[in-house]
């Protein structure tokens, strides 16, 4: 048990619990729930999606990933910020020009709104809850090793913090707890790298030196190759975080907190400024963890593997830099990370059923305002209780399979869907059923039938799909249905629905007049 | 299908300059950083010799670990540029757009 961690960790919950009952009071109508009533600047909010995208996946999986592979975790450094230059560049103005609180709203913007909006809520619920999933089974296991919690304590913990954040606070509180975080964690990573490059009287060169010597691979680190050898995979890589990011429902709900697109675009650049300095830290934090934690027997098991696995490198390296004081803030940090993301996934999940299938679908777009939220606290409260329970089921199961199902999903289905909704005039909802749902099953299929499940999971000798990652193909499938079965759409709706492309255009340009 | 007003935006020369400009801007922007990403990959997959290879003979730094720093400094450099040009040139734009059909006039 580490005192500072703890202490820490519940100074941070009391004052997230005291802006949750803040924002409580704050929180009246759905634009207050679902988009903080459009009230956040452009540097918080790009503080906000920051925090909501460096993920405990980020800060402690790529420092795993450049700990055990060296260079080739550069591909994941460098995707996780061009995703944002995608978003920038393409998406976010226009999404807030035409959207009100999901990224569904500009989806059903000129198509059919009933067929469209189920499938992209499916879309939006097929990414959140897995990912979900994946954060709380990894949080449960570092919260075990962190604060030495039973494992069903920690995640406990966990679902109740966050179903309170969302269910009362709404948007406004979980904007202000990603805000935190994502100083935290900024502050966090910098004193690590800082501290790294001081024991190496920051020579660069000298870091890189002494990564090669201590690590088993040797030289082999300083090369492409250890991991990704084939070139399909590195393709679905880069897609799955380019266009993957794009298509992250709590990442795109967050671009609704502003007033407008300027702010919008204000904080995507933001955004990119805080997360690719944190990416590039994280090379230099990985590295830092092969020269001082791969052959420090402090931190070795009686295996001779690291305590906890490799996804502990960069939590055992802040103990060589500060000790158990700076430990215990690195813990706390992260598992405030924790809690931040997973905040953010049960909001876009609340969202989905509530606002795109509750009032849109089932109430033909005329919810009444105290149903509709009572229906998203509702809704908060069964995906608590859900993934509480699941994710207790799964302790000890490998959970990459879930983040990289979330990804793959959100690649393939909710961003080809938006963005040619947003771009092609001839998109028709007879094209956009079919390719969101053939990217759906393109992805689940190919999943299912690849070397993480087919093999790892159901313990078979060799998979039908070779590929671990199926966006490539998924991709490939929602674009190739949606262009088909848009262009050879001839019936009136389609007629209409080209139609009324140039308003939409005129609006996602300019904005409404 | 279109509303008078809509019309009237689609003729104007702002609104037509504003969209073509954009366009360009973002387009080739982006290409421009995803040719990068591609390049990165095509290279760690087929010449990982050549990202292996230290930047300076006899240095230590290796090309690879450059360009990826390369890469996130463009995309930072991109990012502060296209804002730039945004808030120059395409939101005064905007306003004029905005401005002139309030009052109704053509441009």
């Amino acid at each position: 048990m580490n005192m500072t961690a703890i202490s820490m960790f519940f100074l941070f919950v009391g004052i997230t619990l005291v802006i949750t009952v803040w924002a409580s009071k704050r929180t009246k109508t759905r634009s207050d729930f679902y988009a903080a009533g459009n009230s956040i600047g452009g540097l918080q909010n790009g503080l906000a999606i920051a925090g909501d995208f460096m993920s405990a996946a980020t800060f402690l999986g790529v420092t795993a990933l450049v700990y055990s592979t060296g260079m080739d975790a550069i591909l994941f450094i460098i995707g996780g910020t061009l995703g944002w230059a995608v978003i920038l560049l393409l998406v976010a103005e226009r999404l807030r020009n035409l959207g009100k609180y999901t990224f569904s709203d500009v989806v059903a913007f000129r198509l059919e709104r009933k067929p469209v909006r189920t499938m992209s809520a499916i879309g939006s619920l097929a990414v959140a809850i897995p990912y979900l999933l994946a954060q709380m089974v990894g949080a449960g296991a570092l919260i075990q090793i962190l604060f030495g919690l039973p494992y069903e304590v920690a995640v406990v913990m966990v679902g109740v913090l966050m179903t309170l954040y969302v269910m009362f606070g709404g948007m406004l509180a979980t904007t202000w707890i990603q805000t935190i975080k994502a100083v935290l964690l900024l502050i966090a990573g910098t004193i690590i790298g800082l501290g790294v490059m001081s024991m190496m009287s920051y020579d660069f060169g000298a870091l890189i030196t002494a990564a090669v010597s201590e690590h088993p691979k040797g030289a082999a680190i300083m090369a492409p190759g250890v991991m990704f050898t084939d070139i399909i995979t590195v393709i679905s890589i880069a897609l799955a975080f380019v266009f993957g990011t794009a298509g992250l429902p709590h990442v795109l709900m967050r671009f609704f907190t502003v007033p407008d697109a300027l702010q919008a675009r204000r904080s995507v650049a933001y955004a990119i400024g805080f997360i690719g300095y944190f990416q590039s830290l994280i090379f230099i934090i990985g590295l830092g963890a092969i020269v001082y934690v791969t052959n420090n027997p402090e931190f070795l098991a009686a295996d001779g593997g690291l305590i906890g696995g490799s996804n502990m490198s960069a939590v055992h390296l802040s103990k060589v830099i500060g000790g158990d004081l700076f430990l215990g803030f690195v813990s706390a940090v992260a598992f405030a990370t924790i809690l931040a993301v997973v905040s953010g996934l049960t909001l876009s999940a609340a969202a989905a059923v509530s606002h795109d299938l509750y009032a849109n679908v089932i109430c033909d777009g005329d919810a009444d305002r105290d149903t509709e939220l009572k229906i998203s606290r509702i809704t908060t409260l069964v995906i608590g209780l859900l993934t509480m329970g699941l994710a207790i089921l799964l302790e000890g199961e490998n959970v990459a399979v879930l983040a990289l199902i979330a990804l793959a999903i959100a690649a393939s289905v909710n961003f080809p869907v938006m963005f040619l909704s947003m771009y092609w005039s001839r998109f028709t909802t007879r094209g956009a059923l079919a390719g969101g749902y053939a990217g759906l099953a393109t992805a689940l299929i190919l999943v299912l039938l690849g070397p993480t499940v087919w093999v790892t999971l159901f313990g078979f000798d060799k998979p039908i799909f070779p590929y671990r990652y199926p966006t490539l193909f998924a991709m490939i499938a929602n674009l190739g249905c949606a262009y088909w079965f848009s262009i050879t759409d001839k019936s009136q709706r389609a007629i209409a629905e080209a139609e009324s492309y140039d308003a939409q255009w005129i609006q996602s340009e300019i904005g409404p007049i | 299908m279109l509303s008078q007003l809509d019309k009237e935006i689609l003729l104007n020369k702002d609104f037509q300059q504003l969209v073509k400009v954009r366009r360009r801007v973002s387009w080739s922007f982006l290409i421009f950083l995803l040719g990068l990403y591609v390049a990165f990959g095509v290279l760690s997959v087929y010449y990982p010799a050549v990202l292996a290879r230290p930047v300076f003979t006899g240095g230590i730094v290796p090309f690879g670990v450059l360009m990826g720093y390369a890469i996130l400094a463009s995309a930072f450099i991109i990012t502060l540029i296209y804002v730039r040009i945004s808030n120059n040139y395409f939101v005064p734009l905007e306003r004029k757009i905005i401005a002139s059909i309030k009052a109704g006039g053509q441009s």
